[in-house]
């Protein structure tokens, strides 16, 4: 069965859809000063945020659930579909679900529903009619469990159209256990940088929607050629290269497609001590052999790690890519990692590309592992 | 260079079946009087299936001592469910489980670290992030059940965390069945989980339909799905999400039916009634209580042969799901 991405929306800190893809383009880095919390305390002092609007005053409440939801009408527009005829599910993907709010109310008194924790009820706002709005909490792949699961939803019949979608806000609690584990703040998310200093949190959502290709009579943004799923059973925190190269090759056989097909990956990238060599070792195994490789990206430096999303986001970017021929440089990258000079790395300035095929990649704590393949015709 | 290949499943075009399960409420196993009135002989029928459970903080006698530092009650919860459905020994295992490579892992759980994510919080507000314990550092992240699962078992199948609100146990199910019908793993362990500490508890109780009598209860449940085989007992239909409690086929005659809290009808058990809110667990842990209702004991007419069981709430909706006795043994001497 053949799947169409027929809508797509993303909100960053760099933007709307357009504005990031057009920020991303010139290499542009949305991080600033950390708001919000005590940046002495918590050890962060940098961010990549998303203004609400706030004029700078007070942090506003279950900011997650409004920009999923703008995301997820976005999407549902361009895709044209019509939920009072058409069975929609839902699939949400989130690190860090509204927990925010939980640590507001319980040391700020700033009151909260149980049902804000999840998504229904903010989905629901936009997409009443909706068979169902699942919430699936996988760390900082998240997003990419929603769009194997979505796909899969299609493929059984059990519904018409599939929105994954994908959101996080920070949380105090994350960024303080980020803080914990640096002498001093991280002043820059430099994926794949030799000498990097670790990851820096962004904000945001991303939805898109899938359908069956003969249902999919609009402009496709691509199709979805399969997502690998896998788990390391290894560690709570740290990347394992073989539960990645597990992702990796379930991916390309689910999408019927050969390493040497794939001439674009959206890396995972965070800048960590841990992941960018595993990410580029696995990169190296699964590639040995298929000439001379794709072309390696990532987007971090420029919105920050954002988590729930961070796979749509990538899969919307590698989309753009496809489709115009040039691939954005990795914001905050001049001198990769030695584990990583076998990689074709896109620094600098924005790389001319010809693939049709793309591989998005990423990987949560917990060992939690989603590729999705996708392509687009010229 | 890894030596770990990709396995795939054939999808189960027979159906999903529940080949082992397991309900773990600690204080739920002492005795039926423990759990329902004596004038409730339905409710009293399906809570007989929970056996004694240890708390969380007994939870090296079920999994060993190794292993448990910092681990959240919820996660203790959810392991020792593990445990007891695959029927293992106590201790911690010498070596993977066979099969462990195509074992799927699907939790459902709302509110298994709130208590992590706001003493992470306020120490550091106290002092800095310096004081927080890095070892509580994979609690922040809500999925960390479901990964510690497959740690422990060398699950390297999919591993999802559904955090859905009321329905999210069925979903769970529900998701765990689509990982089998994707050819994604060949067994899927399906946990639901709640924790009852003092911030879960209050954010339990943050809703505007009458929460159940008890407040929020610890609870732990396990059910084992794989594709429907020939030694299968109990076959799991689909999952379909409603608006209303009761917007669903009329069960079978003789069914057992198992409602959302608050839910009456004829016939009907509230488990939630008995057992108080297990909010993310409820659904998995009436699936878990209705197969033992099905299995357990001699049935020789057959009268226990299909369950519905329905979860959820006004503000979520409600989702439901139908199981199964495939075979009803035929007793001695009647054959």
């Amino acid at each position: 069965m053949r799947v169409a991405i027929t809508g797509g929306e993303m909100l960053t800190c760099l933007g709307d859809t357009a504005a990031t893809l057009t920020a991303l383009a010139k290499g542009a880095d949305g991080s600033g000063p950390l708001r919000f919390y005590d940046t002495d305390r918590i050890n962060v002092t940098r961010g990549y945020h998303i203004e609400d609007g706030d004029g700078g005053g007070d942090e506003p409440l279950l900011r997650t659930g409004r920009w999923l939801a703008a995301c997820v009408r976005g999407a549902v527009r361009q895709a044209g579909i019509d939920p009072s005829v058409q069975r929609v599910s839902v699939v949400v993907g989130t690190g860090l679900r509204e927990l925010r709010a939980v640590e507001r109310w319980a040391l700020d008194g700033v009151p909260v529903r149980r049902r804000d924790l999840h998504f229904d009820a903010a989905v629901r706002e936009v997409l009443p009619e909706a068979v169902e709005v699942l919430t699936v909490s996988n760390a900082c792949s998240a997003a990419g469990h929603a769009l194997a699961l979505a796909q899969d939803l299609l493929a059984a019949g059990e519904a018409d159209a599939v929105v994954a979608a994908g959101c996080d806000a920070m949380s105090e609690s994350m960024l303080t256990m980020m803080g914990r584990v640096v002498d001093a703040p991280t002043p820059a998310l430099q994926p794949f940088q030799e000498g990097r200093a670790g990851v820096l949190l962004g904000e945001g959502a991303a939805a898109v929607v899938l359908q069956r290709a003969e249902d999919a009579h609009g402009t496709w943004l691509a199709e979805l050629l399969g997502t690998g799923l896998s788990c390391d059973a290894h560690h709570e925190t740290a990347p394992d290269v073989a539960g990645i190269v597990a992702a990796m090759r379930d991916a390309h056989e689910r999408a019927g497609v050969r390493p040497q097909d794939v001439g674009l990956v959206l890396a995972h990238g965070t800048g960590t001590a841990l992941n960018d060599p595993t990410e580029a070792a696995a990169l190296g195994e699964v590639f040995a052999g298929a000439g001379t490789g794709p072309l390696v990206t990532g987007i971090k430096g420029s919105v920050g790690h954002t988590s729930g999303s961070a796979a749509l986001m990538s899969l919307l970017v590698a989309a753009e890519a496809l489709r115009t021929g040039s691939v954005p440089a990795t914001a905050g990258l001049r001198t990769p990692i030695a584990e990583a000079a076998g990689l074709r790395l896109v620094t600098g300035e924005p790389a001319a590309c010809d693939a049709r095929v793309a591989q998005v990649n990423a990987f949560g704590f917990g060992g939690v592992n989603a590729v999705s393949v996708i392509r687009v015709d010229g | 260079m890894s030596t770990r290949s990709t396995e795939t499943s054939t999808p189960p075009a027979g159906g999903v079946a529940v080949t082992a399960h397991c309900v773990h409420v600690p204080g739920a196993g002492d005795g039926p009087e423990a759990a329902a009135p004596a004038g409730d002989a339905a409710a009293r029928a399906v809570l007989a299936a929970a056996e004694p459970a240890c708390g969380p903080d007994q939870a090296h006698t079920v999994l060993g001592r190794k292993g448990l530092l910092f681990k959240e009650p919820a996660t203790r919860l959810a392991l020792c469910a593990v445990h007891r459905a695959l029927g293992l020994p106590p201790g911690r295992l010498a070596e993977p489980l066979p099969g462990a490579g195509s074992t799927a892992v699907v939790v459902s759980s709302n509110l298994g670290n709130v208590q992590t994510v706001r003493d992470v919080a306020a120490t550091m507000r106290a002092g800095s992030a310096h004081d927080v314990s890095p070892l509580n550092g994979p609690n922040a992240s809500s999925n960390v059940i479901a990964s510690v699962i497959a740690i422990r078992y060398g699950f390297t199948g999919p591993n999802l965390m559904v955090c859905s609100g009321a329905t999210s146990g069925l979903d769970a199910v529900r998701l765990g069945s689509l990982l089998l019908h994707g050819g994604r793993a060949r067994r899927v362990v399906v946990v639901g989980v709640e924790p009852d500490d003092e911030v879960a508890a209050a954010l339990a109780g943050l809703r505007e339909d009458p929460a159940p009598a008890g407040g929020l209860r610890a609870a732990a449940a396990c059910l084992v799905l794989e594709p429907r085989g020939p030694g299968t007992d109990l076959l799991l239909g689909p999952v379909r999400h409603h608006a209303r409690p009761d917007d669903h086929p009329q069960p079978a005659a003789g069914a057992l039916r198992l409602v959302p809290p608050g839910a009456g009808g004829p016939s009907a058990v509230d488990v939630s009634a008995h057992l108080g809110d297990t909010y993310g667990a409820l659904g998995v842990l009436q699936l878990a209580l209705a197969a033992s209702w099905l299995t357990v004991g001699d049935h020789p007419d057959g009268e226990r042969r299909s369950a519905l069981v329905t979860c959820g709430d006004a503000e979520d909706g409600y989702a439901s799901v139908r199981l199964g006795r495939v075979r009803v043994p035929v007793p001695a001497g009647r054959a």
